[in-house]
């Protein structure tokens, strides 16, 4: 052995020294290889795994959030779409409204014109009627003024035969 | 005295009587040893009488120790690589959890220390980790081995040998030398340099912790009075926590130093500079 071994104290040996440390190189390799890395590879791996499962549901939740605004949106869109077609029907009902009411009040308005009109039709065949009645009553008038003197007489008659029958029955 | 008072007191007195005259007997300079104390802790501590023969190489029985600990570690580790790790599941279980705790143990350690360089440092200190730690509880086992002397002798722990604790300390140097080299070139030398105790110290701590619990088992075992019982307790005591603490100082310590030497330098800000900074802010 080249190393003079009483020149080290503590029973020191180099030889030994390299011994152990050949042992513990061909035991960290030999760890490295199959135990440290392998499972530190697998850990790394799960770790891996789990944070790609969290930005897949990051991104999946992100993803939902968007549609659930653009939901919204097209929501809100829906609605004022609905609303803006509900102030058209509105518009529409109102004008269809006046437009009957018009229509109504021009149907009154002719239907009532229509009413004079026949009143005054009416009105006139009456006037007419009654000035023919009134000329009827004015002939026959005539007639009987022209006719007047036979009239009292009989009248005349009348009232000496009157008188007559009351004598006979007081004497009676 | 009643008769029942009686025969309690002599059920006390009487063991107490038979205790002391045990306990005065084997007080009695009855010391069972085959050498002395000091040959016992000599032996222990530099292996002179107790060499073993591996093809032609007188070596210290630690040595014998760290191979067969290295045997039995990688061939634990080839068979969880084989059988284990391919089934590894998203949700561990508690085998597969332990393995991923010592890793990530380790793993974590070199990052949390030597945040901008830890790819090596990692393996390097699950290694050493794992090394310090299950050769430690080897000792445990006590193996026999035949010395070259004839003797016997029981396996200690592979660092328990001062040239299994000079390799360790001195190779967790050079790795913090050479994540120094890697990360800072020559400032990384200098910042290693520095620090020049410290695989004497990491070495000498090794060493003396682990013996430590080796010679004060042997200091109790050397006694017959206490050589019964007793040892058991002290012996895994000391062992455990040897194995517990050292591997957590080297591998701390290690990782500490490297974090340390890896460390990108900071760039002092220039005097003028400093100077023109200040008067803007006073302005």
């Amino acid at each position: 052995m080249a190393w003079n071994l009483a020149a080290l104290p503590l029973n020191i040996d180099p030889q030994q020294i390299l011994l152990h440390l050949l042992n513990f190189v061909i035991l960290f390799a030999g760890l490295w290889l199959l135990l440290y890395k392998p499972v530190r590879n697998f850990m790394k791996k799960r770790k891996e795994y789990y944070e790609q499962m969290e930005e897949s549901a990051k991104e999946k939740e992100r993803e939902a959030e968007e549609k659930r605004s653009a939901y919204e949106q097209k929501l809100a869109e829906a609605d004022h779409e609905i609303e803006e077609k509900r102030a058209a029907v509105r518009q529409e009902l109102e004008n269809y409204e006046l437009k009957r009411k018009q229509a109504a009040e021009e149907q009154a308005a002719a239907v009532l014109s229509e009413a004079h009109k026949r009143a005054a039709e009416d009105r006139e065949y009456t006037v007419r009627a009654a000035r023919k009645e009134i000329s009827a009553l004015v002939a026959d008038a005539t007639e009987k003024l022209a006719l007047n003197k036979s009239t009292s007489e009989m009248y005349d008659q009348f009232l000496d035969k009157a008188e007559r029958g009351d004598d006979a029955g007081g004497k009676a | 005295m009643t008769k029942k008072q009686t025969i309690i007191f002599l059920c006390i007195v009487v063991p107490v009587i038979a205790l002391l005259i045990v306990g005065v007997v084997l007080t009695d300079g009855l010391y069972m040893g085959g050498e002395t104390l000091d040959e016992t802790m000599q032996n222990a501590v530099l292996h002179e009488n107790d060499k073993i023969s591996i093809l032609g190489l007188e070596v210290n029985p630690a040595l014998v120790s760290a191979y067969l600990v290295t045997v039995l570690l990688l061939l634990f580790a080839a068979i969880v690589r084989i059988f284990v790790i391919p089934r590894f599941r998203l949700i561990p279980g508690k085998f597969q959890l332990l393995l991923e705790q010592a890793v990530g143990m380790f793993d974590g350690m070199s990052r949390s220390y030597s945040p901008h360089r830890n790819g090596f440092l990692g393996a390097y200190i699950f290694a050493a980790g794992a090394y310090i730690f299950f050769g430690t509880l080897f000792e445990l086992a006590g193996v026999p081995v035949v010395t070259a002397s004839g003797g016997s002798v029981a396996l200690p722990a592979p660092l328990s040998d001062i040239n299994g604790a000079i390799m360790m300390g001195c190779l967790s140097y050079l790795v913090i030398l050479s994540g120094g080299i890697l990360s800072n070139g020559f400032r990384g030398v200098g910042r290693t340099l520095k620090e020049f105790s410290l695989p004497i110290s990491m070495s000498f701590r090794l060493f003396g912790a682990l013996l430590s619990g080796m010679l004060v088992t042997e200091l109790v075992y050397s006694y017959l009075m206490l050589s019964i019982v007793l040892p058991v307790f002290v012996g895994v005591m000391f062992t455990l926590l040897h194995a517990v603490v050292q591997t957590y100082v080297l591998t701390m310590l290690t990782a500490l130093f490297y974090g340390e030497v890896c460390e990108p330098p900071v760039r002092k800000e220039k005097r003028y500079k400093r100077k023109k900074h200040q008067i803007q802010t006073e302005v």
